[in-house]
């Protein structure tokens, strides 16, 4: 099951980043494993499945050692290594035909018992994320990747950008699309 | 933020995505072999024109070339071969499975990526080989997909009328054409299979990544080269 962990900048990656750089792989593996979560995710919204998208992640990763020595010392590590990342999935996105659809975890739809629900929940109660769900299965291709980079794998808006190859005004166009035509089901 | 987008982030924590795996052991792997990369393409690349000249000269052809390992296929040339059988393309893979299961049962992953026309329905597992038969210009052919590191696993005895050349595709690959040859899958519980005998089964094996991929059909060479460059695109 996916596990929504929160992908922080360790603080002390811009010394990995050094490190690797030098050819140091323990350091190298350290930064894998900080972000292979988060690389595998977009991956996966872009490619439309596990398969390819664990070795868009994977490949992405062995480039993205391979392209080190060209990395800007103090840049953001983060955009830099999902949008190569990014850049393996969108080569391995089959077919348009191919269309991965979003679903609810079964323990989400569950009730949760005794137990208080927390604020998010409270805010996707019952129909409402099914009705939610299934708006967003609608949208189309283009739409809902961004949708799904920006707001369930968590990336900004210019990582979005950088992650599809695309201006950030067209990111922002496009959200703002989608996000007009999910109020319609949403309110 | 709106609530619009609050609801959207909340829903991604509660979306059924696949779980995330753990891609270090794989990248260090990946890392460690690169090490030895520029002299492995040396090799390959001293192996490719020694196997040009065996094969140009036909007393060295028989003379040299007796086997030869690609991945996980050892292709050996005998002057007789052994008894076999002919039969189906797909005959010691077992029964016809769905992918999900026949990756599970191998638990090798299939590379095969969408091709033009219908979608495959049958693929066979064994363990440490899947395949997939697939219809290409009308004829049937099989696709077998092995992890490069069980030396050996699939093995081609070609008899001296096989034609044996290098082709230019992923990191090698060879073309086996004319003439007898037997295949033996060599399965990791150490059972030994002949499968069966081909009167004009074409072959051609290739190596990408880490992967051998071997297809078999009645196809001419660049018809086989087309697909397989769909199929490893």
């Amino acid at each position: 099951m996916y596990e929504a962990t929160v992908v922080g900048r360790p603080l002390d990656e811009s010394d990995l980043i050094q490190r690797a750089k030098r050819g140091d792989k323990h350091a190298y593996e350290e930064l894998v494993h900080a972000y292979q979560g988060i690389a595998f995710r977009t991956a996966y919204v872009i490619a439309g499945n596990g398969a390819d998208a664990e070795e868009a992640a994977q490949d992405g990763f062995v480039k993205a050692w391979r392209a080190l020595g060209r990395f800007r010392t103090g840049a953001p590590f983060r955009p830099w290594l999902l949008q190569i990342v990014a850049n393996e999935a969108r080569n391995r996105r089959r077919s348009a035909g191919r269309r991965m659809q979003l679903a609810v975890r079964a323990a989400a739809q569950e009730p949760s018992g005794g137990a208080a629900p927390s604020p998010e929940a409270t805010l996707l109660s019952g129909e409402l994320r099914q009705r939610l769900v299934a708006a967003v299965n609608n949208l189309s291709e283009d739409q809902r990747t961004v949708i799904s980079l920006r707001y369930f794998v968590g990336l900004s808006e210019q990582e979005t950008a950088e992650a599809l190859g695309l201006p950030t005004g067209t990111v922002k166009s496009r959200t703002a699309r989608a996000l007009e035509q999910l109020r319609e089901s949403y309110d | 933020m709106t609530e619009l987008e609050r609801a959207l982030v909340a829903l991604g924590g509660e979306l059924d995505f696949p779980p995330a795996p753990d891609l270090v052991p794989a990248v260090r792997a990946r890392l460690e072999r690169r090490r030895f990369g520029r002299p492995l393409v040396f090799a390959v690349a001293l192996l490719l024109i020694a196997f040009g000249i065996a094969m140009a000269v036909p007393e060295a052809r028989s003379a040299i070339l007796r086997f030869l390992h690609i991945g996980a296929v050892t292709v050996e040339r005998v002057e007789t071969l052994p008894a076999a059988l002919e039969r189906p393309l797909v005959a010691g893979l077992g029964p016809a499975l769905p992918r999900r299961l026949a990756e599970q049962r191998a638990q090798v992953p299939i590379v095969l990526p969408q091709l033009a026309g219908p979608a495959p329905t049958r693929y066979y597992a064994q363990p440490g080989l899947i395949a997939t038969l697939l219809r290409y210009r009308g004829k049937p052919v099989l696709l077998a997909e092995l992890p490069n590191d069980q030396l050996g696993i699939g093995k081609k005895i070609a008899a001296p009328e096989t034609k044996v050349e290098p082709v230019q595709i992923g990191r090698f690959g060879i073309w086996l054409t004319g003439g007898k040859h037997v295949l033996i899958w060599q399965l990791s519980t150490g059972e030994t299979r002949q499968i069966e005998t081909r009167l004009a089964g074409n072959v051609l094996i290739w190596l990408v990544g880490d992967r051998t991929f071997r297809l078999e059909g009645d196809l001419a060479k660049s018809q086989m080269l087309a697909l397989a460059r769909e199929i490893t695109r």
